[in-house]
């Protein structure tokens, strides 16, 4: 029953991709002629082929794929940590610290990106990838959160018998809680890679044209000498941009889904 | 957030773990005298994230703050004190006002729908649907879609040429309409933003797993109708995440930016002054003041007022919410709706 609700609604959601698709086919005649619907015949598969030689776009997506991995990974690893001191750990002020996590989270990012962007402007980190690097260092708040809940949610002899034997805080994380986290850490993996690879807007103030990421190539660069859109280039790079990013989320889609929810909200 | 402090279960280092046989000998513990001594660990556990965010998130607001109490045009190095001057300014401006009533206008519309949407999603995924996996991944890939290509992807379906929506009118002989300008342009803004209802699908979803079945039974038993069931029952157990999502949505929706700038018919740095009227939000008018009018002091301003709005917003919410929402875990609250 449910069924006959949700075959619709998922083709909805999904026309947006083939005419996206359809769009990648054509060609500028075809663009403009409004006969052409659906289905383009011929249709030109080579536009994939131009949109990776009409801009640098391989190189841009090697900044992309650059910046999302080491965001990734170090958020990966300080998020943890982070969140494994909330959790098992004690310390004074560490309820007020965890109030201004959970605040934190509700921060809107436009509002210190700006800022940010005014402050590195002045000390020189502007064109540099240094910021992601420290971005990645300090965690994000709900990355946190998410491994926070998790190991809170750990039985609380897991660490007595390691601490008896004479085992330091840090190697207890790092050879008992991390290793249990395993889809905690793909899905903040994956979330903190779609989110670098997904940003415009920070690559947008802070990188230039030589270095800038995909996401801001993409959305400028597919144009013609008086500055109209190429829709068909725009198109086909659009689905090549998409596609990482759907991959892994698809690989990793039943940690994602524990993850999620596992150590979620409620 | 009541339950998220409830449920701390944080390990106390200092007591022996009574439960081992006596023969286990104790080895010495760590650290300094005992109170100081416990809290390194956690605190250097923490450090990273707090240093990062009194670095990266501190600093930069107080230096917008400051930023904010001048004319400084972001390029000259001389400019002049204007105290809260520019503060008053933005209050008395109606451009101000104009650009914060879309925003609320686009959240008013963007969030319910989305919340609805992804609510009426997740509870039909929750059905014994087949293949629920595959559809669930279907429903939520729109939302993974980055908001650059989603944005172009819609900008291309309005496309007063080559795009499909007048494609369609026209097989009915409708006149092909330029989607991009006027009030219609924030139509396409709501739905790009809607289009990722598929994103709140999965908490709402293991929600609704987590809704006590045993609740669900007694009230069928007692001859509950299933629209009761939902609003008795399974509402108010999942009351704290549809909370949770109501907040996080209307900041997101506030706090738009890319994709109304994207949609705007130049590309590149005339962008942001091509943004149609319809698509001036609160946060491309802050954009725009800083790189379009140099105008960095007064932008600043305007930015440290919608930080407090957001806050404001935000405790509201939680207050609120915090009466209607019925926590589980706390036997004092009564559920309402």
């Amino acid at each position: 029953m449910a069924l006959t609700v949700l075959v619709p609604i998922a083709v909805l959601l999904m026309l947006p991709v083939f005419w996206l698709l359809s769009t990648a086919l054509k060609s500028p005649q075809q663009l403009s002629d409004p006969s052409v619907a659906l289905w383009p015949s011929p249709a030109h598969w080579e536009n994939f082929l131009t949109a990776t030689t009409f801009i640098d776009f391989w190189p841009y997506l090697g900044n992309s794929l650059l910046l999302s991995t080491v965001f990734g990974i170090l958020t990966t690893i300080s998020s943890a940590m982070t969140g494994y001191g909330f959790a098992r750990l004690k310390g004074r002020g560490k309820s007020a610290l965890f109030a201004v996590l959970i605040a934190m989270m509700m921060m809107p990012a436009i509002v210190t990106l700006v800022p940010t962007y005014l402050l590195f402007a002045q000390i020189g980190l502007v064109g540099t990838y240094w910021p992601w690097v420290m971005w990645g260092i300090a965690g994000a708040p709900y990355l946190i959160f998410l491994y926070r809940q998790f190991f809170a949610g750990l039985p609380k002899e897991l660490e007595e018998a390691a601490i008896l034997d004479g085992c330091n805080r840090f190697r207890v994380f790092w050879t008992i809680f991390l290793p249990l986290s395993r889809p905690v850490i793909i899905t903040v993996f994956v979330l903190s890679f779609s989110n670098v690879w997904g940003d415009f807007i920070a690559p947008n103030l802070l990188l230039d044209t030589s270095n800038t990421t995909l996401a801001v190539a993409l959305a400028g660069g597919y144009v013609d000498s008086q500055g109209h859109p190429l829709n068909q280039l725009v198109a086909a790079g659009s689905i090549l941009y998409v596609i990482p990013v759907i991959v892994i989320f698809v690989l990793a889609q039943r940690q994602y889904v524990q993850g999620v929810s596992g150590s979620g909200i409620k | 957030m009541h339950e998220v402090t409830a449920a701390t279960s944080s390990v106390d280092v200092k007591s022996p773990a009574a439960s081992l046989p006596r023969t286990h000998a104790k080895k010495p513990r760590r650290g300094g005298p005992a109170r100081f001594g416990s809290s390194v660990p956690f605190y250097l556990f923490v450090s990273p994230w707090v240093i990062g965010t009194v670095l990266l998130t501190v600093f930069p607001l107080g230096y917008a703050f400051v930023v904010s109490l001048t004319n400084w045009d972001g390029l000259s190095p001389g400019f002049t004190w204007l105290g809260l001057g520019n503060y008053a300014q933005v209050l008395a401006d109606p451009e101000t006002w104009a650009s914060l009533g879309r925003t609320g206008l686009l959240a008013l519309i963007v969030v319910p729908a989305t919340v609805v949407g992804s609510l009426g999603l997740a509870i039909l995924l929750n059905q014994k649907v087949r293949l629920r996996a595959a559809w669930r991944t279907l429903i939520y890939l729109p939302a993974l879609v980055p908001p650059v290509a989603a944005t172009l992807t819609w900008k291309l379906i309005f496309d007063r040429d080559a795009g499909a929506v007048n494609a369609l009118t026209g097989l009915f002989g409708a006149e092909p309409v330029n989607w991009l300008t006027g009030n219609q342009v924030f139509v396409v803004l709501a739905i790009v933003l809607f289009w990722g209802v598929g994103a709140g699908v999965i908490i709402l979803l293991a929600a609704l797993q987590d809704v006590p079945t045993s609740l669900l039974e007694a009230a069928e038993l007692d001859g509950a109708s299933a629209w009761r069931r939902f609003v008795s029952v399974t509402v108010p157990s999942i009351s704290p995440v549809l909370l949770f999502q109501v907040v996080t949505t209307t900041i997101a929706v506030l706090q738009t930016f890319v994709p109304a700038l994207l949609l705007s018919p130049m590309t590149g740095p005339a962008a942001i002054t091509s943004v149609p009227i319809a698509n001036r939000l609160f946060m491309v008018d802050v954009y725009s003041q800083y790189f379009a009018y140099s105008r960095y002091g007064y932008a600043s301003a305007m930015l440290w007022m919608f930080f407090v709005l957001i806050l404001i917003v935000t405790a509201v919410f939680f207050r609120l919410g915090g009466r209607a929402v019925f926590y589980a875990v706390d036997p004092n609250e009564e559920g309402k709706k």
